[in-house]
């Protein structure tokens, strides 16, 4: 298990999990050996709302950073994710079809995407944000948010 | 032997009875051949009792959701007897509606095995065995399809039975085996599902729904119907039929190799065969396309005066295909001139959530050059769809990316069959996304979610966002 920054904004509560890195828009990237597994932060899977369906680009997909490697339906929008790495998809969540409600339930667990054969980490990882950097813009856009309602 | 006749017409399913009336219409004295009732596959055997049958499962199934919508109902279960005797009525009502209308435009129907001995004259044999000969100046060619009989070991044995058996639902199998993963496939699948059957779909082709239905929307099938714990195998192609102790049992070869399962019936539902054996068509040298019907855009055959419709002509055998053929054959035959607009002729598929399209799907536009833009809008953002509870599927417009014109349009969810008019309507007539979409629609309806989808063609959807 993993443990969390924690932070509650106008009664919700957002988890980030100190373990990964992350993208701005709150996709995270867990460095396993060679490859890494990507999903959706807690702040963004509670912003999108229940998810209907997910679609991952499927295995053998090439991805370049910031290119959609999966998109999210809910009730209200559609979410394009970007993807953190550059790489080779090698896995999809193979739940995502049947059960993608995962991303809401446990984001950072079972609520995982892909897995993505990454062809430079090194240089992904400098661009993504640590756990606590993410958690700081994450804060700061939760709070903004709570202040326009 | 009568007077000559101007139009005889073999067969009165939905393509030959249209015809009929229509030439009727038109001032032409009709002979319409028919070994059966009226009505033909569609009436008899096909649409109308199937639909009849989803329209029960679907009130099953939402009267056991009753308590989402605040009520109470203390006992909610097929009763079989009576739901067999809904089925027949609505059949019966609807067969004696055309016989009706046959009377009033005084169409001469006759009932019999219909033979072509002549370009000009068919034979007639009663149910008793009387012969008799009919002559007319034209003829029509409406004998229909066939329910399809692969080459499969076991199709004989009790318990594997095709639609025609599926329709008289005289028990719920525990595990039931869908051969097929087509329209009739499908909805056979979601009735027997609601009536409570645990079902296995069994497809030859790598997806469900294969040939002329959009790829995402078929995918979206799927999912919904796995979610609802059927299991779908696709390119799974069956080897055999056997009877074992407690059923029977299905062996299928998938590409990762031999598999089976077992049920207590298997229903297979491979599709349709034109029905063009034993009608006197090849003696008299009509022309035929494998087993169809060879006809040109008019629907003429290689026989002067001859023509064919629906069915038997092959391509999409559906039923208000064979009806706008069989109105425009009417004109033909009375001096008229006209020709089928196949584009917009729509596909219907009543599971559960329904299934419907019309004109070219993503993949045939861009196989076609076209420049595309796909505007969608999903049924969970749509009001109507929340209040239903059918919140799930939704609507994809595939539109000519610089003039928008609507070239195809595909739906999943609920109501998707009746939505789809508006869509056949937008590519009959070259409608533009933004014609649909400054068609004001009412609030709060299904069809805003054609509106709203059509706005995406602009990025201007109002209720969804995307980021």
């Amino acid at each position: 298990m993993p443990d969390y920054l924690e932070t509650t904004v106008d009664k919700f509560t957002f988890k980030v999990a100190t373990d990964r890195f992350y993208t701005r828009e709150g996709v995270w990237a867990l460095p396993e050996a060679n490859r890494v597994r990507i999903g959706l932060s807690d702040f963004l899977q509670q912003r999108s709302g229940d998810i209907a369906f997910a679609e991952v680009k499927p295995a053998s997909t090439k991805v370049a950073s910031g290119d959609e490697v999966a998109a999210i339906e809910t009730i209200k929008v559609n979410v394009v994710l970007g993807s953190p790495v550059n790489g080779t998809v090698i896995e999809v969540n193979p739940d995502m079809d049947l059960k993608p409600e995962a991303i809401n339930q446990d984001p950072y667990g079972a609520g995982w995407l892909a897995v993505i054969e990454a062809s430079d980490w090194d240089a992904d990882r400098s661009r993504l944000l640590d756990p606590q950097a993410y958690f700081d813009v994450m804060k700061a856009e939760a709070e903004e948010e709570a202040k326009k309602l | 032997m009568t007077d000559p006749f101007d139009v005889a017409i073999l067969g009165g399913g939905p393509g030959g009875y249209v015809a009929a009336l229509r030439a009727s219409q038109l001032g032409a004295r009709v002979a319409l051949v028919e070994k059966d009732r009226v009505g033909g596959t569609c009436l008899n055997i096909g649409c109308i009792p199937t639909k009849a049958l989803t329209t029960s499962t679907d009130l099953l199934v939402n009267a056991r959701r009753a308590k989402e919508f605040g009520l109470t109902i203390p006992q909610v279960a097929p009763d079989l007897p009576s739901l067999m005797t809904y089925k027949q009525s609505t059949v019966d009502a609807l067969v004696g509606g055309v016989e009706q209308l046959l009377k009033e435009r005084k169409v001469t129907l006759l009932r019999g095995d219909g033979y072509v001995l002549r370009p000009d004259r068919l034979r007639v044999t009663d149910r008793q065995g009387a012969i008799s000969e009919v002559t007319a100046r034209q003829m029509i060619l409406a004998p229909g399809s066939i329910t399809a009989r692969p080459p499969i070991p076991g199709l004989d044995l009790p318990g594997v039975i095709t639609s025609t058996e599926a329709l008289n639902v005289d028990g719920v199998p525990e595990r039931l085996i869908v051969v097929g993963g087509g329209v009739i496939g499908l909805e056979f699948a979601c009735i027997y599902e609601a009536l409570g059957s645990r079902v296995t779909i069994l497809e030859m082709l790598p997806t469900i729904l294969p040939g002329g239905t959009d790829e995402a929307i078929a995918k979206r099938l799927a999912l919904s119907l796995r979610r609802r714990g059927l299991a779908i195998h696709t390119g799974a192609t069956v080897q055999s039929i056997e009877s074992i102790e407690c059923g029977l049992r299905v062996t299928f070869n998938q590409a990762k190799g031999l598999n089976a399962i077992e049920g207590d019936r298997v229903l297979v539902a491979v599709g349709r065969w034109p029905n063009t054996e034993g009608i006197g068509l090849s003696e008299v040298g009509v022309k035929l396309n494998g087993r169809a019907i060879a006809v040109d855009q008019h629907l003429a055959t290689n026989l002067p005066n001859v023509w064919a419709i629906g069915d038997a002509v092959g391509g999409w055998m559906l039923a208000h295909k064979a009806m706008v053929e069989g109105r425009v054959v009417a004109e033909h035959v009375t001096g008229g001139q006209r020709a089928v607009d196949y584009r917009s002729v729509p596909n219907v598929i009543f599971t559960r959530p329904e299934v419907a399209s019309v004109g070219l799907t993503e993949a045939q536009a861009r196989a076609q050059g076209a420049d595309v833009k796909i505007a969608q809008f999903p049924f969970s953002a749509n009001p109507r769809a929340r209040i239903l509870g059918e919140a799930e599927g939704l609507v994809k417009l595939v539109c000519e990316a610089g003039s928008g014109r609507v070239l195809g349009a595909h739906l999943i969810g609920p109501h998707a069959t009746d939505l789809i008019a508006e869509g056949a309507l937008a590519v009959q007539v070259g409608a533009t996304a933004d014609d649909l979409a400054w068609t004001t629609h009412a609030h709060p309806t299904l069809p805003e979610a054609m509106l709203e989808a059509a706005l995406g063609f602009r990025d201007a959807t109002i209720h969804f966002h995307s980021r």
